[in-house]
């Protein structure tokens, strides 16, 4: 099988890759790029420990293929930011020990960014809602919620501020 | 331990330090490791639940040119059986064999036959199908009724129903009978004015976890094996993959990666020994990642269970007599959690008359694995539910039952000790005063009833062998270094707990979860031990390092260590002005003798045992029988909680568990045995939109085994909700709920048979 | 996942050809049903043609169709882009809410709505909506009234390598649609859509049979008396319906008289807020 050559943008930053048809975009960016900062829980799209952008929507990687993301703008964790430099979501995951194992955490500071860029003053109920796909077995989602919900107006905040 | 202790660290909410590398991707777990050269394997599986193997052939998978090594039962060395310890329990090292690669029979849909390994994760997927084996098919037993029938097919010819005076004349699917009793229990019955009595029915459920099972491996035939894998205890995959592959221990090292979830269900083997011969034969490093269906069908859930219970009281509502008959399902091979499913079904009470008999049942299921305070939830269900009924009968306030009966310090169990200081009582009192149950029900839309119910919970937590080293680097600053896996942030409770010993700030400590050559043997993170007994051989390294930080301070002023004294990370002449910083002396540490560590290998006894009371609110749709948690209230005795968050987030996650167990969770088979809801899919696991938060109430009685009073907290938390949540559902539709899950088309038709 | 040819045409024609000319092809729109039975071996096409690329299937539009104004909407729109639409919104606000349920925020990004009427899974939702608002279904080769598309299981009107390209929804007097979500996949365990529309009251039941189907007895009731009560009697003969392990016949057949009832609750509403605005309009106007 002949390898296709894909050209993309991955956090920001231009990226070049060789895969063949079969390859997931997970599998391209864990096996390929060694970003394995994505998880993979499932590979049906179930479970949101793959959860990427792609041009700024909330997506799985493991049922996106590698191929279609030629000329689009891929998000993963690694793009959110660094120990040094943590947006706010990750803070509050932190501040309220939002994580147990650690395995979703990827998956749901993307998607609370994903959130939080579609509705920075999301209700307990929207952020419950929009955050369904992604699957934590450890927390019981309720400090999960309160960092989201104070990620939002901590967000709020600053808005306000400028 | 004194009991008004002022604490510096213990008790604060800290950063965890390993969290910022959780929040960025940064943290490497199972999955996430490749090493030059690595091929990838899969294992090929039963498409039969029970069936005798003819032959295998793997020729055409061994000729397929990216195919490197192919494996089967007849690669591992003979194995005799020999009982080993895996979690709470234990497991036979034959079964465990057989279970990695089937050999005669299969005993399960699923259950692996041969494995390969190939230049790509692509090809070694395709060339499965190269793998051709001949079954003859046999028929399926699939539940406890069927397994335990005279005529039932018997999956193990050569087991003999063990726990009667006589062995058995002809071999059975019930590989135990255990009874446990104290007092009379035809007297505590005849001594009752209200007894009740019920069955009731449990699914099998999964742990859940969202990594599934990954390990990278490297065979060396020099003695520098090495294996990568997601597991609760490293030392334990070392113990068994070298007992399988007949190695030293010497010769193989394992690393615990970050482990995203277990529940008890990565406290033993599945791939790793597998994955090692695949890379003896191909000499080549093997990464193997199980897909999730694999997850379901192939590793461990928790037992399907069949529970009979009975309980008889005075009419003030003194219980007399206690007596319950429990059955479980151990899939594939014995071992299921009967025992402490015996030992922990009537423990929150203080009966003098209490009766189990259990039974361990062997079915064409794959094999249990702990989860979570394992055979507890079964068991407890069954009894708090019938408690609940009780209460009810009685027209009593259940919490005021319960505490009239409540298990408490002196009280006799049935595992066999008294028990010394524990909190059920404080934890029931804090759900009496608690704004949840002083609130009212409240009235629901029409169309909906509403339900209140509170249950109680048991476990024993262990303690057992852990071993810490505190390294001080010269920089004044420490490693501390240990081996058990942090599964839900433990670290942070190990940083806090040697900051508080040292008197030092915890950004000065920074613990890691060493490998098997280095750091001495540690148990695998299982039965709550973790905080109790790895925090203990903190506290006792930290004591050391403190006691030569005198030392050696005392060496520079001649003086002896008795004239000197250690406070807030100085140690201080008792005389003069002198004074010397941890850093100071470490600096100096290589005029006084070299670094400075401090080493504690321990066996913890004393583990406190945990006691839980929840409280859940819920709405029934009576349309659709639908079940909606609406206030959810858990309590907890946790001695002392070290990070109040993650001691909360445990009680928490446990809940949410639960009650995922007692709504939604249940294993589906087809007649043959073949799972149909093997994918989150159709499995699925409580969501964020599923649920309200999840109040806490810790209490603190502490343990004083402990220096700062730590008893277990990750397990208990799951058993509380099965009965708050089923009992609560029978108050909402005024029927009785006698089998889990509450799914929505059960409890439409006892809705609808009321009416 | 296994390999296979892949292709990403920019037209209509082009697509169709290269699906002509595979072994065994397989239009790619949204891919999350397909690519998850390709990962489990149950489908296994040679090629795969990527349908993203395709202008010409895109968007959400009004057209002038004859007298009615009809809401188009492209094969490939997307699930959130129907629930975030201002133009589905005023138009068929049902479809907009419809599409916000479905699945989860990944799912909806990117499943779409071609993807899903073309699938025909018993249990999806949009069928429901397509034949309960007597959409029209055009494709590379005609144009198929909703009621001729749909035929059974994962079985379609759709000739081999026929493509749908849009949809065309006419805008309904008035129409809800409720489900109870399969607490697993939240697909739709029964989804009713109840319409008001020109050509009378229209329900149509997605989840329960093993295609989309309409309820000509609850029609006929409510055609007589639109009103919550009128259905109390009717139960869906569960002779017709789906058992799996999700749940019997028997409960489907019974949430079918639920949902449509809490559909119709929902129209009534909608009617009796719309007449208190239109009242107070005529109040505040007589007032000033």
């Amino acid at each position: 099988m002949s390898k296709t050559h894909v050209t993309t943008s991955i956090n920001a930053s231009l990226h070049e890759f060789l895969c063949e048809p079969g390859d997931t975009l997970l599998d391209v960016l864990r096996n390929e790029l060694q970003l394995t900062g994505t998880k993979e829980g499932c590979g049906t799209g179930d479970c949101g420990a793959c959860s990427v952008t792609l041009n700024g929507r909330l997506v799985c990687a493991c049922l996106v293929l590698a191929v279609e993301v030629e000329g689009m703008e891929v998000g993963t964790i690694e793009g959110i930011g660094q120990s040094d430099s943590l947006d706010v979501i990750q803070e509050k995951f932190l501040e309220h020990a939002a994580l147990q194992c650690g395995i979703c955490t990827p998956g749901l500071i993307v998607s609370t960014k994903a959130l939080l860029d579609e509705n920075p003053d999301p209700t307990e109920a929207e952020a419950r809602y929009y955050l369904a796909g992604n699957l934590c077995r450890c927390t019981g989602y309720d400090k999960i919620i309160r960092a989201v919900m104070d990620a939002a107006a901590t967000l709020g905040g600053a808005k306000e501020g400028v | 331990m004194s009991e008004a202790r002022e604490f510096k660290h213990i008790g604060q909410r800290t950063i965890r330090p390993d969290g910022y590398d959780k929040v960025t991707g940064r943290a490497n777990f199972g999955a996430d490791l490749s090493l030059p050269g690595m091929i990838w394997g899969k294992i090929h599986r039963s498409p039969h639940a029970h069936a005798k193997i003819l032959s295998i052939d793997t020729s055409k998978a061994e000729a397929h040119p990216d195919v490197l090594a192919v494996v089967t039962a007849s690669d591992f060395p003979a194995i005799q059986s020999e009982t080993i310890a895996v979690g709470e329990g234990s497991e036979d090292l034959f079964d465990l064999t057989r279970n990695l690669l089937a050999a005669d029979k299969v005993l399960y849909h699923g259950h692996a036959v041969a494995a390969l390994a190939a230049r790509s994760e692509r090809a070694a997927a395709e060339a499965l199908s190269l793998i051709e084996v001949q079954y003859e098919v046999l028929p399926p037993v699939l539940d406890l009724r069927a397994a335990m029938a005279d005529d039932a097919p018997v999956l193990h010819q050569d087991m003999f129903t063990e726990g009667y005076d006589k062995k058995p004349e002809k071999p059975s699917n019930v590989a135990t009978r255990l009874e446990a009793k104290i007092g009379d229990i035809e007297a505590g019955f005849a001594a009752a004015d209200v007894i009740v009595e019920r069955e009731f029915y449990t699914p099998t459920a999964h742990q859940g976890y969202i990594e599934p099972h990954a390990c990278t491996v490297r065979y060396d035939e020099n003695g520098q094996s090495m294996i990568w894998c997601s597991t609760q205890g490293h030392f334990d995959v070392r113990a068994r993959t070298a007992k399988i592959l007949d190695m030293d221990q010497t010769s193989l090292k394992v690393i615990a990666s970050e482990i995203g979830g277990g529940f008890g269900g990565k406290t033993t083997v599945y791939l790793e020994p597998v994955a090692l011969l695949l890379s003896k034969k191909s000499g080549c490093p093997v990464k193997m990642v199980m897909q999730r269906t694999e997850v379901f069908i192939a590793t461990g859930p928790t037992s399907a269970a069949k529970l009979w219970v009975k309980v008889g009281a005075k009419k003030d509502g003194k219980i007399t007599a206690m007596q319950g008959r429990l059955a479980y399902e151990a899939g594939a091979f014995k071992g299921s959690p009967m025992m402490p499913g015996v030992m922990t079904m009537f423990a929150p009470y203080d009966v003098a008359n209490v009766c189990v008999e259990g039974f361990d049942v062997v079915v064409n299921k794959p094999k249990v694995a702990a989860y979570r305070a394992p055979g507890a939830p079964q068991a407890e269900f069954a009894a708090e539910m019938l408690v609940s009924e009780l209460a009810d009968q009685l027209a009593m306030d259940p919490l005021e039952l319960r505490l009239k009966n409540a298990a408490r310090e002196g009280t006799q169990t049935l595992y066999g000790p008294k028990l010394k200081s524990v909190g059920l009582v404080a934890c029931l009192e804090a759900v009496k005063n608690s704004p949840h149950y002083q609130a009212p029900l409240g009235t629901p839309q029409s169309g909906k009833v509403r339900g209140r119910a509170l249950a109680s919970g048991f476990w024993f937590n262990m303690g057992g062998q852990s071993s810490v080293v505190i390294n001080m680097n010269p920089d004044g600053t420490g490693t501390i270094v240990e081996g058990s896996p942090d599964i839900g942030g433990s670290r942070a409770s190990m940083q806090m707990m040697a900051a508080e010993a040292m008197e030092l700030p915890i950004s000065r400590l920074k613990p890691i979860i060493a490998d098997t050559d280095n750091v001495p043997f540690s148990a695998t993170t299982g039965g709550s031990r973790t905080t109790y007994a790895t925090g203990m051989a903190v506290v006792e390294a930290a004591q050391k390092v403190v006691q030569q930080l005198k030392e050696r301070a005392a060496a520079l002023w001649n003086l002896t260590p008795e004239q000197v004294e250690y406070a807030d990370g100085v140690v201080h002449a008792k005389q003069g002005d002198d004074q010397l910083s941890v850093r100071e002396i470490c600096q100096a540490a290589e005029k006084t003798g070299g670094q400075i560590s401090g080493q504690a290998n321990i066996n913890a006894r004393g583990a406190g045992p945990g006691f839980a009371v929840h409280v859940c609110d819920l709405e029934v749709d009576t349309d659709t029988g639908k079940v909606d948690v609406i206030r959810y209230t858990a309590s907890q005795d946790a001695g002392k909680a070290i990070h109040p968050g993650y001691v909360e987030g445990q009680l928490q996650g446990g809940a949410v568990q639960g009650i995922g167990w007692a709504l939604n969770e249940e294993y589906i088979f087809d007649d043959q045995g073949v799972m149909e809801n093997s994918g989150f899919l159709d499995y699925r696991i409580p969501l964020a939109s599923d649920l309200p938060m999840i109040d806490t109430l810790v209490v603190e009685v502490p343990n004083t085994f402990h220096p700062y009073g730590v008893r277990g907290v990750g397990e208990t938390s799951i058993i509380p909700p099965l009965a708050a949540v089923g009992y609560a559902v029978s108050k909402a539709i005024g029927a009785p709920i006698t089998t889990l899950p509450c799914s929505p088309p059960r409890v439409l038709k006892l809705i609808q048979d009321k009416a | 996942m296994y390999n296979f040819n892949y292709h990403r045409p920019t037209s209509i024609d082009e697509a169709v050809k290269q699906y002509d000319e595979a072994e065994d092809g397989q239009y790619l729109a949204g891919g999350h049903t397909l690519i998850p039975t390709m990962k489990q071996r149950l489908s296994a096409p040679t090629d795969l043609i990527d349908l993203s690329g395709i202008k010409a299937m895109q968007g959400i539009t009004r057209s002038d169709d004859g007298a009615e104004k009809m809401l188009q909407i492209g094969a490939l729109a997307r699930h959130e882009e129907v629930a975030s639409s201002p133009i589905v919104k005023s138009m068929v606000p049902v479809l907009s809410a419809l599409a916000g349920g479905i699945g989860d925020a990944q799912v909806r990004n990117r499943g779409t709505l071609g993807g899903s009427v073309a699938n025909c899974d018993p249990a999806a939702d949009y069928p429901a909506a397509v034949l309960g608002l007597n959409a029209q279904l055009v494709t590379n080769r005609r144009s198929l009234d909703a009621e001729q598309f749909f035929m059974g299981m994962f079985e379609t009107a759709l000739d081999e390598g026929e493509l749908l390209t849009s949809v065309h929804f006419p805008r309904p007097e008035a129409a809800a649609y409720v489900k109870f979500p399969n607490p697993a996949s939240r697909y739709a365990l029964v989804g009713l859509l109840v319409a008001k529309t020109n050509d009378g009251v229209r329900v149509a039941v997605t989840g329960a049979a093993p295609a989309v189907f309409r309820a000509a007895a609850m029609e006929a009731a409510l055609t007589d008396d639109f009103s919550v009560s009128a259905l109390d009697s009717i139960l869906l003969p569960a002779g017709d319906m789906n058992s799996d392990m999700h749940a019997s016949a028997e409960y489907r057949a019974h949430l079918c008289t639920v949902m449509a009832q809490r559909a119709v609750a929902a129209i009534v509403a909608q009617d009796q807020a719309r007449a208190r605005q239109v009242t107070s309009e005529v109040t505040s106007e007589s007032t000033s």
